[in-house]
């Protein structure tokens, strides 16, 4: 099967010395739910914001969908972002809008000239976006302001939207640090299930391990811009996850959900 | 099916899929802030109005345009043989703005006090401070500035004590604020153990809002190095008085120095006002 | 007992004394280098009482012919103030979208965007419009100029601040999903930022109310051209009620942009 994502060679330097991602490839195909862990610094934001170029890559090249999106500019390269939802730690939503104009914002990147600028969006857009709304239940807050949700459906908006533009490949950057536990098990349920329906890949950056490995199918490793892992989740074991985040497993549990050290600490 | 009903339907929490065929979907939000586009509007009208009313010769302006042109490029030739005049009119300047922050801050701290709703809990003596300075506010340095040439005649005391009487009046009011910001419970706290007034105020509340004093000082000698500036414009002497003066003489090269000297000064204040501001916060 | 107990941090404290130093060597310095003595105030103290009771005191009313013509170049002032603000607001609305690294297309011109505004905001407006009035002649049109110049520079960096600080996450969504610049500004920007530029702006016309009536002392035309007209004809008792109206004036219009700034941030 042809390869929706490919990273080839990929490097980034920032101006600041840091060298974020060190001549990083690997393949991406269709229904893929990849996880991409390590600790802070590790350069995992960088690769995501890589894949559609929001960061400029110093060396290498991205694939995405056959083409080259790390050499695109202008009118290709919103055609080619279009085709990747992202969302984001923050929901990034815009606080002011209603939640249906926040959905339809992934409208934006197929329309042109003066109706994207004054927000004319067809019937059929606003139909889709409220069937979209309903099915991630928040029929009722179509028309609040966005700021007044809370955090979890703040999160569902912003996968509304990612869906909303009809994507190829969703980027999820840390989608569920700021949400609580209960908010984040709905959030990581709703994206699969929707990647799944939709066949739409999914690369996801995530700080919980056991997230991870209950999700995917496939996790990448980082470690200082380094692929240290690529595989299946049961590939994952204790000497390679100490390699990733340099410690042992039992030091990354403190706090996580459902684990047993933590409930015999309790006990004790 | 009207708009209307649409709408209403939409409120009433109708399912979507069932207003399929209905005219069109709103996606506003439901309550928004009504009160921006009425804002927007009028201050348009406003202002045109105003342009009509002010009956500019845009005309003779737009024909005077490479004049414009011609006097920038006079002063960009910069002429250095005033030099000394300049920057001693420059030191007379930035010494006049920095004096008459210091007295105002030492008058604007005690004002504070008196003005401070929680110093005295003397509701009378802080209506009264209040208002006072609030006239004293309203009325621009410059003028203040006449006034006192007049009392007291050419020189620096004019200058220094007519940019007192504005800035004095602004740090009454942040200072009073800041003061204020402090909670009731602190000081209760502190009257629980028979401190007096004045003990509270020189002790707890002082200090507590010393970072904002600072602060308020920084961003006020900003304010008066340009009055300070400009005053030479009417009538005290300084870096005004050398650019007014050289401007209608014809002297652009001097102009263009003095220009430059008032910008850089302007220009490192800010800087360093900024720095301050981050090391305190 | 050689050593005093501290009672707060050292680094802290030895920043207070640092500041305590400088203002005192400052006030020195400069107290020097004006020749200036308080005590000549206190000295000037009884000519200062006499010019506030005799030549200020009480307020007096000008001829009654004159009236309209002081509240019309009251109208002058306002009128000033409000459209050069306006104008200004405009303007730096559209600059200020190139001048901050995050929005602007151009990331690389942002800050030569900024400079220029740094540079236009740091000259104080009656300069600008002294250099104006030489060249353009005087009047009410170059005072409207002088005041634009400022109140832009001003706005252009208030926005800028205002667009970094709400805008920036909001901005990097639409981005990821492919939106055009215009589509940014008006989708993302505006809707997020526009109640602190109004905010902004309102802060922009009372300044501006002061900066007209100073602007017009010198030849831009309103109320201080017909103060300064007064206090040089040394008629200091009308003069007190004009600086009676200015103060009404400036009062009223802080009031009513206070109230405005409540309703618009609800």
């Amino acid at each position: 099967m042809e390869p929706i994502l490919k990273f080839d060679r990929v490097s980034k330097h920032y101006p600041n010395g840091v060298h974020a991602l060190k001549e990083i490839s690997f393949e991406l195909t269709e229904g893929e739910f990849v996880s991409v862990i390590g600790p802070s610094g590790s350069g995992k934001s960088t690769l995501l914001r890589a894949v559609n170029r929001l960061i400029p890559i110093s060396g290498g090249t991205v694939w995405l969908d056959g083409q080259p999106v790390s050499r695109q500019r202008g009118k290709k390269l919103r055609e080619q972002r279009r085709k990747v939802g992202m969302i984001f730690q923050n929901y990034n939503l815009v606080y002011s809008l209603s939640v249906v104009q926040n959905v339809l914002h992934g409208r934006l990147g197929y329309m042109g000239g003066i109706k994207g600028i004054f927000g004319l969006y067809s019937e059929a857009d606003k139909r889709d976006a409220l069937d979209l709304l309903k099915e991630l239940g928040l029929e009722e807050f179509s028309y609040n302001r966005a700021a007044d949700l809370s955090g979890g459906q703040k999160q569902r908006v912003g996968i509304a939207r990612a869906v909303m533009q009809n994507p190829k490949l969703l980027l999820c950057d840390e989608p569920i640090a700021s949400l609580d536990p209960s908010s984040a098990k709905t959030i990581m349920g709703l994206l699969h299930d929707m990647a799944q329906k939709r066949n739409i890949a999914c690369i996801v950056n995530l700080h919980q391990l056991d997230v991870a490995l209950t999700y995917s199918t496939r996790i990448i490793g980082l470690s200082q811009g380094e692929i240290v892992f690529d595989g299946p989740p049961a590939q994952l074991d204790d000497a390679m996850i100490e390699k990733i985040y340099g410690t042992a497993r039992e030091n990354l549990m403190i706090g996580g959900t459902a684990n047993d050290e933590k409930d015999t600490a309790d006990c004790a | 099916m009207t708009l209307n009903s649409n709408e209403a339907a939409i409120r009433l929490g109708w399912r979507p899929a069932k207003i399929k065929r209905a005219a069109r979907i709103p996606v506003k939000c439901r309550q928004r802030n009504r009160f921006i586009p009425i804002f927007l509007i009028t201050v348009a009208i406003l202002s045109v109005l105003s342009l009509f009313y002010l009956e500019i010769d845009w005309a003779k302006m737009a024909s005077r345009l490479p004049d414009v042109g011609i006097v920038f490029w006079d002063l960009a030739h910069l002429d250095f043989s005033n030099m000394d005049l300049v920057s001693s009119s420059l030191i007379e300047t930035v010494s006049i703005a920095v004096l008459s922050l210091l007295y105002s801050l030492v008058l604007g701290i005690v004002f504070g006090m008196l003005a401070a709703r929680n110093v005295f809990r003397v509701p009378v003596l802080s209506v009264i401070t209040q208002s006072f300075f609030t006239f004293l506010r309203a009325v621009p340095t410059p003028v203040w500035v006449l006034l006192m040439l007049v009392c007291l005649g050419m020189g620096p005391e004019a200058g220094v004590a007519g940019l007192c009487v504005h800035t004095t009046a602004f740090f009454t009011k942040s200072f009073a604020q800041s003061f204020e910001s402090i909670p009731d419970e602190t000081i209760e706290a502190l009257e629980a153990t028979g401190a007096n007034r004045l003990s509270i105020f020189i002790n707890a509340i002082l200090p507590a809002a010393l970072p904002q004093i600072v602060a308020w000082a920084g961003m006020r000698l900003e304010t008066n190095f340009s009055e300070c500036a400009i005053l030479g414009m009417v009538g005290t002497g300084g870096i005004g008085y050398v650019i007014s003066n050289s401007l209608q003489g014809y002297d652009y090269g001097t102009a263009g120095v003095a220009i430059l000297l008032v910008f850089l000064v302007a220009y490192c204040i800010e800087r360093v006002f900024v720095r301050i501001k981050k090391k305190f916060s | 007992m050689t050593k005093r107990i501290p009672l707060i941090a050292h680094n802290l404290k030895r920043l207070y004394t640092g500041f305590l130093i400088a203002a005192v060597l400052l006030f020195f310095v400069c107290s020097y280098l004006t020749n200036f003595n308080i005590m000549t105030l206190f000295a000037n103290g009884d000519a200062f009482w006499e010019f506030i009771t005799e030549d200020f005191l009480p307020p007096a009313l000008p001829k009654s012919s004159r009236i309209p013509g002081i509240l019309s170049s009251v109208l002058v002032t306002l009128a000033l103030a409000v459209s050069a603000t306006t104008v200004a607001a405009v303007l730096a609305f559209f600059v200020s979208l190139f001048g901050s690294e995050k929005v602007s297309p151009f990331p690389k011109a942002a800050k030569f965007v900024r400079g220029f505004a740094t540079f236009l905001r740091n000259i104080p407006a009656l300069v600008w419009a002294f250099i104006l009035f030489s060249s353009l002649g005087i009047g009410t049109g170059v005072g409207f100029v002088a005041l634009c110049i400022t109140s832009f520079a001003f706005m252009v960096r208030a926005f800028v601040e205002t667009m970094e600080d709400v805008s920036q996450d909001c901005v990097e969504s639409l981005q990821a999903v492919g939106a055009t610049f215009p589509q940014r500004v008006a989708q993302a920007i505006l809707p997020s930022c526009l109640s602190g530029f109004l905010s902004w702006f309102l802060y922009c016309v009372e300044l501006n109310i002061r900066a007209s009536t100073i602007v017009g002392m010198v030849g831009g035309g309103g109320v201080g051209l017909t103060l300064f007209s007064y206090i040089k004809g040394f008629q200091y008792d009308i003069a007190l009620s004009i600086i009676l109206l200015i103060a009404v004036m400036v009062i009223v219009v802080d009031r009513i942009t206070s109230k405005l700034r409540k309703e618009l941030l609800k």
